[in-house]
């Protein structure tokens, strides 16, 4: 009977301790409209905290700081929506680093953690995501707001789910160009891959590099969405098929790849290229390398810059590279291209979620709000964002009429950018395969078979459809 | 029934810390997720890791890295503890510099090491990429292709990369692994060794036929710990090489990382968790066995 009465207490006390740390049934992603119509806001007089998830840090005072931009415009933002709001809610955010924040956001919303009132999130993100039931479909609430019918279409189809929800709220468009030492193509920038090879050949004379690009299959082949898609997409060239398979094997594909490996082989991108970690950058800051197909927004990171001509630009922060623009230092232009084929690049959106168990959506809905306003909304697209506003009379302010902006307007018309997970469901996983492949093909070992080795990943994504 | 309650706590903190996990673990490495909610897959997730081709690398590389970091780890640990086994002055200290690498994180090991030698900008890259040190080209080791594989498809000889993960581990462990060695060598008795000198061996035999043989339960554990800390670590991995260059230093404890904490696939990752988890346990008892005989023996 004493054993019978301990074996029960035990039964007992485990299914207390198991409860309490059961993972709670994930509440399907309810439409957002609701929600802000359906709960009381923060009564009068209580201040209730609106809590955020960027991957920038207020108290990160460090000039050195990558993330230097974002954490300076958090530290002077904070304080303008908190008076905005006295009374009603209290920003507080909590930094993440940018290449863990998705997975700490995903495991906190499947474990019923704590997650933030808003998220900032990037369009890649809206399938794993929706996958995973992350984030609350706000289109019932978003098309409900004055600035919706302002939003650039293809800014809110990149936010839109495989479901027709919209999982995000865009606001600022990052698309990717090819930043350019303009004095060591002293003819222009090449527009053709035979073109860039002969430069490639001239720069390696006076021992200098026709282009460094992330070549590296570092942070799980985040090179396969940026000067790789840049390049396969300029050859017409695709990673997918249209109906959510990957479409690797492709005779655009595999001249690409052709290229980068010529390029590689032969010496005209830097070793520094494949180092990982953004290290690219170094070739361009220093004008070792010529040209530097990334994003838009890298303006904000690739700093202090030393041209050519020996002009320095060493504020160190996102003010170098618009300065060496304005003075001509560097200039934008759109990614070679053969005969017959609109350079091409990606084109992904920056913008806001609003996880599935969020506190305080009100908060979150008020601060899209806020940022939509003009002023906040442009401050937001130079500093946080980075890249184009999202929305199409943010873009005819003064603030975008800069040298800059009307050079990346030029070349972006001139492109043909779209986004490089196409109709893949499984974009994360995707990503490594892609870029493995290349990396094998055009750095390690540069006698395999292209069509092969592309077939292979190709047939290793699809096997798991 | 007052046993019962004193033991309690413990059970409650044992049961809810990593017998529940472990049951998640096992649970997860038969879903999968969907926007509905989770999946029952059976198999399923073992089934996709066995048909990754990173997987049978991961292997292969893991196998490599062990090797490298236990065996170069040892030897050095145990030449470092000779020396401070003599009786030498300020040995204390030597004891004291030695253990500096044990305090740093792995991960902060590991960027100290990847700033070192960073192609065309790291402190050593001016020697290490020089052709004439390092013929035809130079060495870059972050970025240097693997040579060509001896044994089909498995990763020997290795890549720079995994050569220098290898030193910048075994750098780390070193103090732990000395200082375990050298607390061992002091239990050897000094009569044997000199006795045995006496009788005209040599040094390398008194290390051989004494010192080894009876420091063995020492090394044994030494041996298990080392492939434990080498199977699970990821942190060195991590901010050192990123698993790169290519995939040449991806081990399984990345690739675990990866799969969970990058891509989301908490299902796979789970089956991985598991496989791990058996090989530890292969370990775990092999180092029990081998310790109880050696007891038994003694």
């Amino acid at each position: 009977m004493k054993r019978l009465w301990t074996l029960m207490s035990m039964v007992l006390l485990m299914s207390l301790v198991l409860s309490a740390c059961a993972t709670p049934v994930a509440a399907p992603p309810a439409p957002a409209g609701e929600t802000a119509g359906g709960e009381a806001s923060a009564s009068a007089g209580e201040v209730k905290d609106f809590t955020t998830w960027y991957q920038y840090d207020e108290n990160n005072e460090d000039p050195a700081s990558d993330e230097r931009v974002g954490n300076q415009y958090l530290r002077d933002t904070i304080p303008a929506f908190n008076e905005a709001f006295a009374g009603k809610w209290n920003w507080v955010n909590q930094p993440k680093a940018w290449d863990r924040m998705a997975a700490e956001l995903v495991a906190a919303v499947q474990a019923g953690g704590d997650v933030p009132d808003l998220f900032e999130m990037g369009s890649g993100q809206v399938t794993q995501f929706y996958r995973n039931g992350t984030m609350q479909d706000v289109k019932e609430w978003a098309s409900a707001q004055p600035w919706f019918a302002d939003l650039d279409p293809s800014a809110i189809a990149a936010c839109t789910g495989p479901d027709g929800g919209l999982y995000c709220v865009p606001v600022a468009e990052r698309p990717h160009l090819v930043y350019v030492w303009k004095d060591r193509f002293p003819e222009g920038f090449p527009t053709t891959p035979d073109e860039m090879l002969a430069e490639g050949e001239r720069l390696k004379g006076e021992d200098l590099y026709a282009m460094t690009f992330f070549g590296s299959t570092d942070f799980d082949g985040e090179g396969a969405t940026r000067g790789v898609w840049m390049t396969i997409s300029s050859f017409g060239g695709t990673y997918d098929d249209g109906a959510g398979n990957m479409l690797l094997n492709t005779p655009e594909n595999v001249a690409a790849v052709e290229f980068l490996r010529t390029m590689v082989q032969s010496g005209y991108v830097p070793e520094i290229a494949f180092a990982g970690g953004f290290q690219e950058e170094n070739a361009f800051k220093d004008a070792s390398a010529g040209a530097f197909p990334t994003g838009l927004f890298g303006y904000r990171y690739v700093n202090p810059l030393t041209a050519p001509n020996g002009n320095e630009y060493t504020k160190g922060n996102e003010e170098d590279m618009l300065d060496a623009i304005t003075a001509g230092d560097v200039i934008l232009s759109t990614f070679v291209a053969p005969e017959g084929q609109t350079p091409g690049c990606e084109v992904a959106v920056a913008g806001f979620g609003i996880p599935v168990g969020a506190t305080n959506p009100e908060a979150a809905f008020d601060y899209i709000n806020w940022i939509m306003s003009p002023e906040q909304n442009v401050t937001w697209v130079l500093t946080a964002g980075g890249g184009y506003p999202a929305l199409l009379t943010t873009r005819e302010m003064d603030a975008f009429q800069t040298p800059f902006y009307q050079q990346a307007g030029k070349v972006l018309s001139a492109s043909a950018c779209r986004p490089w997970a196409g109709s893949m469901e499984r974009p994360q996983e995707a990503q490594p395969l892609i870029m493995d492949a290349v990396y094998k093909l055009i750095k390690e070992d540069p006698t395999a078979d292209i069509a092969t080795t592309l077939q292979a990943a190709q047939d290793e994504y699809n096997a798991g459809n | 029934m007052l046993p019962f309650w004193l033991i309690l706590p413990t059970v409650a903190v044992l049961f809810t810390i990593q017998v529940y996990p472990a049951l998640y673990t096992v649970w997860l490495s038969l879903q999968t997720r969907e926007p509905q909610g989770w999946r029952f897959v059976g198999m399923d997730n073992f089934r996709r890791l066995s048909g990754m081709g990173v997987f049978g690398e991961s292997i292969g590389h893991t196998i490599v890295f062990l090797v490298g970091y236990v065996s170069l780890t040892l030897v050095i640990g145990f030449f470092i503890a000779l020396l401070l086994n003599r009786k030498l002055r300020f040995s204390g200290l030597y004891v004291t510099l030695l253990f500096i690498p044990w305090i740093i994180a792995d991960i902060i090991v590991g960027i100290v090491f990847r700033l070192l030698v960073m192609p065309d900008y790291g402190l050593l890259s001016g020697i290490l990429q020089n052709p004439a040190l390092f013929p035809p080209n130079g060495l870059s080791v972050l970025t240097a292709v693997p040579p060509a594989s001896w044994v089909g498809n498995f990763p020997f000889p290795p890549a720079p990369a995994m050569v220098y993960l290898i030193m910048a581990a075994s750098w780390r462990a070193l103090p732990f692994i000395t200082l375990l060695l050298l607390a061992a060598m002091q239990t050897v008795p000094t009569e044997v060794v000199e006795s045995s000198r006496i009788d005209g061996a040599n040094g390398w035999q008194i290390v051989r036929r004494i010192m080894i043989p009876l420091m063995l339960p020492t090394l044994v554990v030494a041996i298990f710990s080392l492939t434990l800390s080498g199977m699970n670590g990821v942190g060195m991995v991590f901010s050192l090489t990123g698993g790169g260059p290519g995939s040449s230093t991806e081990v399984l404890s990345y690739m675990l990382y990866t799969l969970g904490w990058r891509q989301l696939e908490f299902g796979r990752a789970a089956a991985l968790a598991l496989l791990i988890a058996a090989v530890n346990w292969i370990l775990i008892f092999a180092t029990l066995r081998v310790t109880r005989v050696e007891e038994r023996n003694n």
